[in-house]
Order: structure tokens, then sequence, then C-alpha cells
């Protein structure tokens, strides 16, 4: 491990601090803007939308498992990865799932008055709870880089 | 600072004429972590203490110490 290993890892999680919540919100607006559009005019469209929604939300997770940078090395890698970085990636899975019970309770309550489809039901919590781990773990990381 | 934990990480590094990231590079982790610890937002593992320790050559009490 080198002193420019610890300034490559350094300028990478300052980095992946700001670009996950940004893509966490772009995540969220395309959702709400998609939620709010037509459906049913088109069978084919609205597939293609539900599955670009899935690969995003698949990319998305897989940026907060594996914390990005898999064309650097290993040192690297272990440096983005470090006790810090697990124990807010950790604290960003608890917010998720916390949201998801929440949501899941939410629709649970809104069903009761208004029917909701079970893609959709499950599109809105997955969607809640990767925007809502992907923020917290961004707000920890920003958190730690500052004052430095 | 986190509660209960007294930490002199930051003064014992300066005495030494250590930058963050000379200090992360010796341990082997990210100078967001030194910084963390530093600030007493994070509270390290039992074996990153102890690398610290060895690193600024003193004992892990001299570092970390219970608020009474």
């Amino acid at each position: 491990m080198t002193g420019s290993d610890i300034d490559t890892a350094d300028r990478l999680s300052r980095r992946r601090a700001k670009l996950l919540p940004a893509l966490a919100i772009l995540f969220l607006s395309g959702q709400v803007i998609y939620a709010l559009g037509p459906h049913g005019a088109s069978p084919s469209v609205d597939q293609l939308k539900v599955a670009a929604w899935l690969l995003w939300a698949a990319a998305l997770l897989f940026l907060l498992a594996t914390g990005g940078g898999p064309f650097r090395s290993r040192e690297v890698r272990a440096l983005m990865d470090d006790e810090t970085t697990r124990e807010h990636r950790g604290r960003a899975y608890a917010v998720g799932f916390w949201i998801a019970v929440a949501t899941s309770m939410g629709i649970y309550l809104l069903t009761a008055f208004d029917g909701v489809k079970p893609r959709e039901a499950l599109h809105i919590i997955v969607t809640a709870a990767i925007a809502g781990a992907l923020l917290t773990f961004g707000y920890l990381e920003h958190r730690a880089h500052r004052d430095g | 600072m986190a509660e209960g934990l007294g930490n002199r990480l930051r003064d014992l590094r300066a005495e030494r004429d250590l930058t963050q990231a000379a200090l992360a590079e010796m341990v082997g982790v990210s100078r967001k972590t030194i910084n963390t610890v530093e600030n007493g937002v994070f509270i390290p593992s039992t074996l990153l203490a102890l690398r610290l320790a060895r690193a600024l050559g003193c004992p892990v009490e001299t570092i970390f110490s219970l608020e009474d």
C-alpha cells in the first residue's frame, strides 16, 4: 500500500460520496415521472420502462454493495471498503430496510381505500428503499470526509 | 466525540509530524477513517485501535480512554 493508493482511494471515495446521492435523486425523479406519466398506451413501451427501472435498480444496488472502483487495484479497492465504509454501508442497509417496512405498511393501509397492483407496490417499495439507502450512505461518507 | 470515549489521536499524530494520509498508509486504512476517528465520529475496531497504537509507538490506552 502506497501514498498514491491512499490519495487515489481518497479521491474516488469523495467522488462516490457525491455521485451516489445524485444517482439516487435521479432514480427517484425518474420513477416519479414514470408514475405520473401515461400508462397502457403501448405495452411494449411500458415493458421497456419497467426493464430499464429493474436494470437501474440492480446497478445501484451493485454500486452500494461493492463500493465501485472495479478497475482499480486490490489495494485501492480495499481502502475504499475499509471499516468506516462498511459501517456506513451497514447503516445505509438498515435505513433502506426501515424505509421498505414503512412504505409497505403505508401501501397496506392505502389499499384499504384504493387498490394498488402488486407490481406497482413492489416498484414503489424497492425504489424508496434503494434511494433511501443510497442517500444515507452518501450523507455518511460525505460527513466522514469533512474537516479532513 | 463518541459518547464515553476520549481520544488523543490528532494530538499524538501531530506530535509525530504525521499527516492523516501518512498515518492511514502506516495502518492500512483510508484517510477518511483516520479523520472520522480523530473527530470522534467513528469508534474503531479493536484491531484498528491496536494498529494505530503500534504505528504511533504508544499503548492503546494513551490514544483512547474512557471518559468518566
